[in-house]
């Protein structure tokens, strides 16, 4: 077993159990811990991957941006228990057995599916850092997508604040 | 050095996919939710940046790209709509949107 084989198997420990973790606390802040400790390995398996821009990006985006929004939401949609006066950060979950079995049931379907499938495991393996084709690609080949991807997210922010704002 | 199989990332995908459904179907918190779904996006981003790793034209790593941006817009608008139903319902947890008219 090679040194790669190693740090792929770690990163998708990390990964798969902090996932595991989040479907299976029930506390809102735990579960955006563990989406943090998600993120951190998707990083690493995503470098692993050659794809070390994509990782980059996805640190910045997941770890700097979404998880401070989600962090934010947890804040302003806080409830006060009215017994203890703490706050409630525990979610309530319609039963257990059935989505988890449904969830299950879609791995292992998936696992077979991607197992038995005879077009993957004969394909060529090249292996480098993409860096430079992507930052080629994105300003002459893609660069429309990549712009019209640039004023999406503009459009979709300044629409996210105004509907945050109060409309009294 | 040998390279890791293409296999190995197909089935980390398929785990936090059906992780992330799990989360849909069992979660009531919208929040929750919202996680749930951002794993089932990553899930299709590892799958895409694990089959381009064999594309020279690296077409799903260009399209992964903007997967990401369409998640973060999705998540900065889904989060300003909860905030607007916290407003008027007080709760955030799906069940107890009920109108009252």
């Amino acid at each position: 077993m090679s040194q790669l084989v190693i740090a792929f198997l770690v990163l998708a420990l990390l990964t798969c159990g902090s996932a595991l973790s989040m479907l299976w606390t029930k506390n809102l802040l735990h579960a955006a811990l563990a989406m943090f400790l998600t993120m951190l390995g998707l990083a690493g398996l995503y470098v692993l991957a050659y794809a070390d821009v994509l990782a980059v990006a996805h640190l910045l985006v997941y770890v700097g941006g979404v998880l401070i929004l989600i962090l934010f939401g947890i804040m302003l949609t806080n409830q006060t228990d009215p017994a203890t006066g703490k706050n409630h950060l525990m979610t309530r979950e319609s039963g257990r057995l059935l989505p988890i079995s449904i969830g299950l049931s879609f791995f292992l379907g998936l696992f077979w599916l991607f197992t038995k499938g005879p077009w993957i495991n004969n394909l060529p393996v090249t292996g480098d850092s993409k860096l430079r084709e992507v930052g080629l690609g994105l300003l002459t080949e893609y660069a429309f997508p990549f712009e019209l991807a640039g004023v999406f997210l503009l459009i979709a922010l300044i629409g996210a604040t105004f509907v945050a704002k109060s409309h009294d | 050095m040998t390279d890791i199989p293409v296999i190995y990332f197909l089935w980390v995908s398929a785990f936090l996919f059906a992780t992330g459904l799990s989360i849909l179907l069992l979660k009531k918190n919208t929040i929750f939710i919202l996680m749930g779904i951002e794993l089932i996006l990553n899930a299709a981003n590892l799958n895409l940046v694990a089959f381009s790793k064999n594309d020279h034209s690296l077409q799903g790593l260009y399209l992964s790209i903007f997967v990401l941006v369409v998640g973060v817009c999705e998540m900065a608008i889904a989060l300003a709509i909860v905030l607007q139903v916290y407003r008027n319902y007080r709760a955030i947890e799906v069940d107890q949107f009920k109108s009252e008219y």
